[in-house]
């Protein structure tokens, strides 16, 4: 289960760096198609990430797993359980 | 070979004195100054000039945000006027992708704001990490030409002209010649600039800002004025619609104007300093490339900043070629020195000037200064029937640009 602050951050910054109204901020939207974005937003997307929860994401493989919003929720979840910061090394730069 | 005929059949404009051309016009007539105390400016240390020229950032989200996520605000202004532009040349948005119409678009640099925001972000810890992706796009030399032509879809000539001050009107006299060679059928030309405390200061650690006035910022900059103590910093855009003449007139477009002559040099002596000679040259040169004599002039759009030694080259350069048969005046005090977009804004100005037949005096020349009297200079409103001008841009660096334009007639 997914916790409810790490849904309203993540909606945050869809809202606040690509513009898409909250009604559109379904677990189920593909980011790309139904989200719009490209490959160009996806560095923004990590960056915006990266400053909303303190989690350095960068190099980390599980993002071009991505595919849709809940996958992120689910990708934040799991940060969060390893510590917030990838303490696997994953997450590192 | 035969040169084509230019004409400029659209303007549009993103000024300190409003968001379009009738605003920036209006503004003019009832001799408003856009200049303000700058909020906030105070906080840098050893800024002397604490007032600008602030044009007004607004509806950009008009503009969609994947296009305008690569653009900085002076960006987004270039694609506003651009937008004025083809609409006051009556040109469909959907028909800019023939490759005979290009997008020439000058500045001093890219986006202040961005470069700005980029030196914030990765220089405290030496981190990449956080760097927005579009940074880059914003902060590049040729962010508006590029913003614009991918905004419209043009394919044609795309270029960037970077001679500071002289920016603008390089990108219409590369505009000019692109058309008049017959490269290209229609160029988008004009500059843009923002303002921001690192712009005014570049210039005022060289002391040729004005820090007098900062408690009375109406009141400067003041070209050609015995009290003059520098220029001001302003900002926006001007694109003008160059197009050949022939299909200007197949389509019966409104013609603004007629541009019949173009030079640019440097002066080769200094890289501040401007050089009196060199911008005789300058103006003679495009004067010779227009095939008309001193004589001929009806009005010169000073560049005139206001700073000291800029104001008295010019004077002395427009004394030397017109004596004081011809009227001149600057308009660098309604709106500050815009920068790379100012030899594009004046010029549009300039050409509602002559469509009314009227000469828009200097504002805040109250006095003029001993060092540039032997001219004509214009401080009211004068009644003119303009048909052939001159406009000056002279930029740091020793750039010199001069434009000819006439008055439109089918001769």
């Amino acid at each position: 289960m997914v916790e409810q602050h790490i849904i309203d951050l993540t909606n945050e910054v869809f809202e606040e760096s690509f513009e898409i109204e909250i009604e559109k901020l379904q677990p189920e939207m593909n980011i790309f198609n139904d989200l719009g974005l490209d490959s160009l937003d996806i560095v923004d997307l990590v960056v915006a990430l990266q400053n909303k929860f303190g989690v350095r994401i960068r190099s980390d493989e599980r993002v071009r797993n991505i595919r849709t919003l809940g996958d992120i929720y689910q990708f934040i979840s799991a940060l969060k359980n390893e510590g917030l910061s990838s303490s696997d090394g994953r997450g590192q730069e | 070979m035969t040169l084509k005929r230019v004409v400029v059949t659209g303007m549009g404009a993103i000024s300190p004195l409003g968001n379009d051309l009738p605003s920036l016009i209006q503004g003019i007539e009832n001799r408003r100054s856009a200049v303000c105390r700058m909020e906030g400016w105070e906080l840098y240390n050893g800024l002397r000039c604490l007032v600008g020229a602030p044009a007004e950032l607004k509806n950009e989200k008009a503009i969609p945000r994947q296009s305008r996520r690569s653009m900085g605000r002076m960006s987004i202004f270039s694609v506003q006027a651009a937008l004025q532009a083809l609409a006051d040349a009556g040109m469909e948005r959907d028909n800019l992708s023939s490759g005979r119409l290009g997008c020439i678009i000058g500045s001093t640099m890219g986006s202040a704001q961005s470069i700005n925001d980029v030196f914030e972000i990765m220089l405290p810890n030496r981190d990449l990490t956080r760097m927005p992706g579009l940074k880059f796009f914003q902060c590049v030399s040729h962010t508006a030409a590029m913003n614009v032509a991918q905004f419209l879809g043009i394919t044609g000539c795309v270029m960037a002209t970077s001679a500071a001050c002289a920016s603008g009107l390089q990108a219409v006299g590369a505009g000019y010649d692109l058309i008049r060679l017959g490269k290209q059928d229609v160029v988008l030309c004009g500059g843009t600039e923002e303002l921001h405390p690192t712009v005014t200061g570049s210039f005022d650690v060289l002391f040729a800002t004005s820090s007098s006035y900062n408690d009375e910022p109406r009141k400067t900059p003041r070209p050609f004025d015995e009290g003059r103590d520098g220029l001001v910093c302003g900002e926006g855009s001007a694109i003008l619609v160059l197009e050949e003449y022939e299909r200007a007139l197949g389509r019966k477009a409104k013609i603004h104007g007629e541009i019949i002559g173009y030079n640019t040099g440097a002066s080769g002596v200094h890289v501040s300093h401007s050089n009196k000679d060199r911008m005789v040259t300058c103006i003679r040169e495009a004067l010779d490339d227009a095939r008309v004599l001193p004589k001929d002039i009806d009005y010169v759009n000073a560049h005139a900043t206001g700073t000291v030694q800029g104001d008295k080259e010019e004077a002395e350069a427009i004394r030397e070629i017109f004596n004081d048969s011809v009227p001149v005046s600057s308009l660098k005090g309604y709106v500050g020195h815009t920068l790379g977009a100012s030899g594009a804004l004046e010029l549009i100005v300039s050409l509602v000037m002559m469509d009314k037949g009227v000469v828009y005096p200097t504002l805040n020349l109250d006095v003029v200064s001993s060092d540039c009297r032997g001219i004509r200079h214009v401080t009211e409103p004068l009644e003119r029937d303009i048909k052939i001008m001159v406009k000056n841009c002279f930029a740091f660096g020793g750039i010199n640009a001069a434009l000819v334009c006439r008055k439109f007639s089918h001769q």
